[in-house]
């Protein structure tokens, strides 16, 4: 806290920065190794963001390279691959948003009902556990039970039933990938709000039932007001990701349902710029998803500052 | 069972991760457009340069090699039993006591550095030789940060297939030895085992009109795969590969061997290696003296066209259609697929153990090379000589160079010699024992040796020998020999080219090999693909084309 209030007039008083530094170089200290690790596998290769601008060959490197400015933007606007897989991507987004965020604030709220310790301890464990699999071992399971020749299928053949085809289906793509995330996030992602949960003073909850406060009536009034700063940060952090749907869930996925319906940004800069040594063009992709969603990130915190609430860090 | 692949499987398996190898023109990209050089070589220059062929003489096969009859092509020799006097065909030690370091791909558990065999390698070698193999999988990325800081080691394995990843033609000169001086004509008779190498392969290591690489597993019959059929489950039916000469058979196997009720369907994928059998070639056609490049055939879209058909007909495996390309193996093995495109390298021994494992009747089997029409003469285009190539660094002196060539002259000694057993096998009673005449790899022979390092340094031309299973050896050849006449020399074959970055990105075409992709998996129309094709030659294809013309084709010809 840099702010604290003055004893005489009651208004916060700002330390200078010294005084703050020295009251808290252990908290500092302990940022360091963080610090360190942002700096080298973060700020560092943004200088290869110059490559956007060049004909990159690695042999001739950043220093000597030919300087293009905008070309490689101007080539990528008029790929319509590259606005398939802008496309894709916030459509993915979207339906994510409305179809997978909720759920984990369902099961924290469900979860937190459970008074058995070790029910809800098991109940965690299972949902948790997903989250440890890699998206190929996930994806296998989803096309071993629903695949063309899945367990679900194989048995709809052998009684004569017409099949059900959602794995190779481009038109149910999205449903598919956030059932997927679902299956796999949604355990991990009630973690977050279940701390906040913990967090609402109980003595709230007792008043509320000594006033006859029904069970819906206390969790409009307390339980949700109580996590909504938690939720308005996760909606803040969640749209500043918009354009980062995942990676290997598509790429695993791609040859199933197509390139036109599977392509999202990254795997746009992983096919179109790096497997085909286009690392320029690949740059300049990456470098428009970055302005983006920092644009994305900027307008969602403004918007949770409007709301009253903290967004990224308190106004 | 050996879980070690072979070293025809491991440019197989490779190959399958980047794109059928035998496929992929060796294109490599230059940097910037102020390079004019092209890679490609002139009749005389490459004459001149090229090592002297003095085949080799030291053990004979028992069965022996068949040629095409005059088309460039002939089979792998082959033996069914390992010889029993095993010649030397290097006297003493060949190195000087030089100290170097190599890295080379390895797809599979890399071995302990200084373990016994590398140690047993560096005594008979007589040089101070680090190994250092590298993931193959990630071999494409390694590579080029070496490059890139110009740290290249003193001798590397640059597969051809990545030559445009690794920017070979422009390494070539830069940081990669030219070994002409040290080769060219009777100069490599210094090294009897390296002039056994075939002509061919020596030209796949051409870049302007110098040799830079040596290459490694060369074979003078490199097909870009076959159609395989599960020979015992269609044998069963009464179904013999030469009833299947046409695209119609095949559509009819697929009806008569799916049931898809009991989990099996007659198709895994097939169009990489079963469009070829509709005439699409390598990459470029010659119409009228004009380059054509085969995404504007007829014949290609035809292919696309019953491909397309294919997908949607029911017959193939529905993990196939979902693209997953790793359960291929299994699909044939278990019986749920029981026709799919490959490598020729999945034709081997290992294969045979991981069959018979899972099903004791199992035979590999492959159609004969036919036209899909069924009326015209099949033919199919014969892949580079060696995709495997190995460099030198241009930093080391000339003393050390030869010192090195004498290095890989051991390592190219043929198949069942004295220095092949040791390459192959190791030490005797360390690494592998005699079994009734086959050596057999002990546990530290299995972990150390079999994971393939050296051979991708330099290796013999390839033979085929499944020791153990003579009935895989005899079909392979029997199929090699049936087949050998039907090879032809595609444009450019083994022509280096090296393309510009944009240009390089225009040959990938990777937009088009997605909708491909999805129009053989039965989720893109033909139009869609002949669409693509249309914004592709536009935005690239007609340039790449106009540029193979002017700077390849009127100045160097066809390289034929």
């Amino acid at each position: 806290m840099s702010v604290q209030q003055s004893q005489d007039t009651g208004r916060p008083v700002r330390l200078n920065w010294r005084m703050r530094i020295r009251r808290d170089k252990t908290l500092l200290m302990m940022t360091v190794p963080s610090i360190a690790l942002l700096l080298v596998f973060n700020y560092a290769p943004l200088f290869g963001l110059a490559t956007a601008f060049q004909d990159y060959d690695p042999l001739i490197g950043v220093w000597h390279g030919q300087w293009v400015g905008f070309d490689q933007f101007r080539q990528l606007f008029h790929d319509p691959q590259f606005w398939d897989s802008l496309k894709n991507t916030i459509y993915l987004s979207f339906v994510q948003l409305i179809l997978f965020f909720p759920i984990p604030i369902v099961l924290a709220l469900l979860l937190n009902t459970v008074l058995s310790m070790r029910v809800r301890n098991f109940i965690q464990s299972v949902v948790y556990l997903p989250h440890f699999f890699s998206w190929v071992l996930t994806i296998t399971i989803f096309q071993q039970m629903l695949g063309g020749a899945g367990l679900l299928n194989q048995y709809l053949r052998s009684h004569d039933m017409s099949t059900w085809d959602i794995m190779t289906n481009p038109h149910t793509f999205a449903l598919l990938i956030t059932g997927q995330a679902v299956w796999k996030e949604a355990g991990w992602g009630i973690i977050v709000f279940l701390a906040a949960l913990a967090g609402i003073n109980s003595e709230l909850y007792e008043a509320a039932a000594a006033d006859g406060a029904g069970r819906w009536r206390r969790m409009w009034h307390i339980t949700l007001p109580g996590m909504r700063g938690v939720i308005v940060l996760m909606l803040v952090l969640r749209l500043g990701n918009a354009l980062s749907v995942g990676f290997e869930q598509f790429l695993v996925q791609r040859d199933a349902v197509g390139h036109s319906s599977a392509d999202v940004l990254d795997t746009f800069s992983f096919y179109y710029g790096i497997t085909t040594n286009n690392y320029s063009y690949g740059a300049a992709a990456g470098l428009f998803k970055s302005v983006i969603s920092l644009l994305l990130i900027w307008g969602a915190n403004k918007l949770a500052h409007a709301f009253g609430e903290d967004g990224l860090y308190r106004k | 069972m050996s879980s070690q692949l072979n070293r025809r499987t491991f440019v197989s398996a490779a190959a399958s991760v980047a794109g059928a190898a035998a496929m992929a023109p060796l294109l490599s990209a230059c940097g910037g457009g102020s390079h004019q050089k092209t890679g490609a070589n002139t009749k005389a220059g490459l004459k001149a340069a090229l090592p002297a062929y003095v085949p080799s003489t030291a053990v004979k096969p028992d069965i022996p090699s068949v040629s095409g009859g005059g088309n460039g092509a002939a089979t792998d020799p082959a033996f069914l039993h390992y010889p029993t006097d095993q010649v030397a065909t290097v006297s003493g030690v060949p190195g000087k006591g030089g100290s170097y370091t190599a890295v080379t791909p390895l797809w599979g558990t890399i071995p302990p550095a200084g373990n016994s065999f590398y140690q047993a390698m560096n005594k008979a070698l007589g040089v101070d030789l680090t190994v250092k193999p590298a993931d193959g999988n990630n071999y494409n990325t390694i590579v080029p940060t070496m490059t890139a800081a110009r740290r290249l080691p003193d001798w590397i394995q640059l597969p051809a297939w990545w030559n445009n990843a690794f920017n070979t033609g422009e390494l070539a000169g830069t940081q990669l030895a030219d070994l002409t001086p040290f080769l060219a004509g009777d100069k490599v008779k210094k090294y009897p085992n390296l002039a056994a190498l075939p002509t061919g392969a020596w030209q796949t290591c051409a870049w302007g009109d110098k040799i830079y690489g040596i290459p490694c597993v060369s074979t003078n019959f490199a097909l870009a795969g076959a159609i395989f059929y599960r020979r015992d489950s269609l044998e069963a039916k009464g179904i013999t590969a030469d009833q299947v000469k046409s695209a119609d058979d095949v559509w009819n196997l697929g009806k008569e061997l799916t049931d898809a009720k009991r989990g099996v369907w007659a198709f895994d994928d097939v169009w990489t290696y079963l469009s070829l059998f509709w005439g699409v070639p390598q990459q470029w056609k010659l119409v009228d003296g004009k380059l054509i490049h085969k995404y504007e055939l007829p014949e290609f879209l035809e292919a696309m066209d019953w491909h397309y058909r294919l997908a949607k007909s029911g017959f193939m495996h529905p993990d196939a259609l979902a693209g997953n390309n790793a359960g291929q193996g299994t699909r044939f093995y278990s019986g749920k697929a029981l026709i799919a495109g490959g490598g020729l390298g999945a034709w081997n021994l290992a294969d045979y153990q991981s069959g018979t494992a899972a099903d004791k009747n199992y035979r590999r089997g492959s159609f004969n090379v036919f036209a899909a029409d069924g009326k015209s003469t099949p033919s199919i285009f014969l892949g580079p000589s060696a995709s495997m190539i190995s460099y030198l660094n241009k930093r080391l002196k000339p003393a050390q160079i030869e010192e090195l060539l004498s290095v890989a002259n051991y390592l190219a000694a043929p198949y069942g010699t004295r220095e092949y057993t040791m390459v192959d096998y190791g030490v005797e009673g360390v690494h592998y024992t005699m079994n009734n005449g086959v050596p057999t790899a002990t546990k530290e022979g299995q972990k150390f040796v079999q994971a393939t390092t050296y051979p991708f340094l330099a290796s013999p031309t390839s033979v085929i020998s499944n020791q153990g299973a003579d009935v895989v050896t005899k079909d392979y050849t029997a199929w090699a020999a049936a087949n050998v006449k039907y090879g032809y020399e595609p444009l450019f074959w083994n022509v280096n080219i090296s393309l510009s970055q944009s240009l390089a990105t225009a040959a990938a075409a990777q937009s088009v090999e997605d909708t491909i992709k999805d129009c053989y998996h039965g989720k893109k129309k033909v139009s869609d693909v002949q669409a693509a094709i249309s914004s592709w030659k536009s935005s690239s294809g007609d340039r790449l084309t106009r540029w193979m013309t002017t700077n390849v084709l009127d100045k160097v010809g066809t390289g034929q």
